[in-house]
């Protein structure tokens, strides 16, 4: 089965590559440009407290970075290696407007492993979830009965039929012939 | 490598004075965002910071 799995010779060709913004060529290719775009973005006020925001519930800056330089892939701005180059200068710079704020934060570049931001982490970071009540969701959820009867219902074992039946419905039988009624 | 990995590669050159050799060479005065240049940012921005706390104490 998994020789199925694969795509479709050719489909490359076919498909219309234009369809997402990282599939056609970046608005920026400069690196100093890239760096520009970057930090004015930063300054506005909406991405300034996602930033504050994130480095203040312990968010690691590499983490920060990462988020805002895919943000800016997904939109087509530049390009993953142009990307990669800017990280540098970005974290330096979110460093710089954390001291300013007297915010503390973890560069995330030392050896200790990091500890994974995933939206199950924010969001109980952040208060929106509780983990009793889901559990007690999961407790409750009802067990789904298995339809019995109808069409498309599961059949009950004495339900089954019958060998011949299965032969007829298979084709297996020989045919009567039409008997000549006026003979 | 993941780009998280990458990332992190890059962030850690940059903070140890490395800056992207190739791109330095192919633009025409060098690259302008420097460590250099951060360092003097961030002197100028934290030493305004300090300047304003120290008019404050003397308020």
């Amino acid at each position: 089965m998994k020789m199925f799995d694969a795509p479709i010779a050719g489909a490359n060709y076919a498909a219309d590559t234009r369809n997402y913004p990282w599939h056609r060529p970046p608005d920026i290719v400069d690196y100093d440009e890239g760096v520009d775009y970057l930090i004015t973005k930063m300054k506005e006020p909406d991405q300034l407290e996602l930033v504050f925001s994130l480095l203040e519930i312990d968010a690691q800056v590499t983490t920060v970075v990462s988020s805002l330089l895919m943000q800016g892939i997904s939109r087509g701005k530049f390009s993953i290696d142009l990307a990669v180059l800017m990280a540098g200068p970005v974290a330096r710079y979110i460093s710089i407007i954390a001291d300013e704020q007297d915010i503390k934060y973890d560069m995330g570049v030392g050896e200790k492993d990091r500890v994974s931001i995933t939206p199950t982490s924010l969001k109980m970071a952040l208060g929106i979830y509780d983990e009793e009540e889901t559990l007690e969701v999961l407790e409750e959820a009802p067990v789904v009965a298995i339809p019995e009867g109808g069409l498309m219902g599961a059949p009950a074992e004495d339900e089954s039929a019958s060998e011949d039946e299965q032969a007829a419905m298979l084709g297996m039988v020989e045919e009567e012939e039409p008997t000549d009624e006026l003979a | 490598m993941k780009f998280e990995d990458a990332v992190k590669k890059s962030i850690k050159a940059f903070m140890q004075g490395k800056t992207p050799r190739a791109t330095d060479e192919m633009s025409e005065g060098g690259i302008f965002h420097t460590p250099e240049y951060f360092d003097e940012l961030e002197e100028m921005i934290l030493g305004e910071v300090k300047e304003e706390e120290s008019v404050d104490e003397d308020v």
